[in-house]
């Protein structure tokens, strides 16, 4: 089970990495749904289920389509020039970026230190247990106004997006 | 195994969150095509829910960490819904989505 966990991380990563650099935008992102699907698993092994399915449905099934409709329309249709405009920057912008990795993840470990030396008690509990129901709970009592707060800025980010795309 | 073991905790996940971000920020600096920017949001809130999950699993087990997850989820599908539609609109104005082009305000 940890290899399967492992192997997820690596695709995600390594497709992480053709999104972040390859010049062709449509190849990028193609990756991106494998970054999204790898990321999922990740979910299901952190002991998110419903997270992991609402990640699939939306990131993979959503926005990874929605991003490929605009390439398909904005370039292809018309010019077959998808690949990016040479911008000298990658080189040094990729060096500096990796190089800050050890620092951004020394910070979260101590920040995991900070909130809490110890694992909690009911690891294993947690992990095995689906969380619809808790999360249910938890959104429909102590997250209620957040949740309200989402709904209206969806209808208004759809109402709006319609809106800006109507044709003249 | 040590690598595989290091690689499935809490520090795997952390470091996973870290390279999505840094990679999403590299994405963002370096590409002059909207939809690559938007890409490289994408990879950036992934990885500040990668952390979220992690944090609510490897340190306090309640599922408050998933519930703010779930809306980071939502509001990126939203940012990706108007990005997308502002995008189509200046393609439609410049016949280009270079976002270097984008400087009408400027003026």
């Amino acid at each position: 089970m940890k290899l399967v966990l492992f192997l997820s991380e690596l695709l995600t990563v390594a497709s992480a990495f053709v999104v972040a650099l390859h010049p062709n935008v449509l190849y990028a992102s193609i990756f991106l749904l494998f970054t999204f699907l790898g990321v999922a698993v990740m979910f299901v092994f952190a002991g998110a289920d419903f997270i992991a399915g609402a990640q699939v449905v939306v990131y993979v099934g959503g926005v990874t389509i929605l991003i490929l409709f605009a390439i398909m329309l904005t370039q292809w249709l018309y010019q077959m020039r998808l690949r990016d405009v040479g911008n000298k920057l990658v080189v040094p912008i990729a060096v500096i970026g990796l190089g800050l990795v050890p620092f951004l993840y020394k910070g979260l470990h101590q920040l995991a230190d900070f909130v809490s030396k110890a694992p909690p008690p009911n690891l294993a509990a947690f992990s095995g247990s689906p969380k619809t129901t808790a999360i249910g709970e938890a959104l429909l009592s102590s997250y209620l106004l957040p949740f309200e707060g989402i709904t209206i800025l969806l209808l208004g980010a759809l109402v709006g997006a319609v809106w800006l795309a109507r044709p003249k | 195994m040590s690598l595989i073991d290091w690689a499935t905790g809490l520090h795997g996940y952390l470091f996973i969150g870290a390279m999505l971000f840094v990679l999403g920020i590299i994405g963002i600096l370096s590409r002059k095509n909207a939809i690559g920017i938007l890409l490289g949001i994408e990879l950036v809130l992934n990885a500040a829910g990668i952390n979220f999950v992690a944090f609510s699993k490897y340190r306090t087990a309640m599922v408050e960490g998933q519930v703010v997850t779930l809306f980071i989820i939502l509001i990126a599908a939203a940012e990706a819904a108007v990005a997308l539609a502002i995008i189509l609109r200046f393609y439609r104005l410049k016949q280009t989505i270079d976002a270097g082009e984008a400087n009408l305000l400027r003026n």
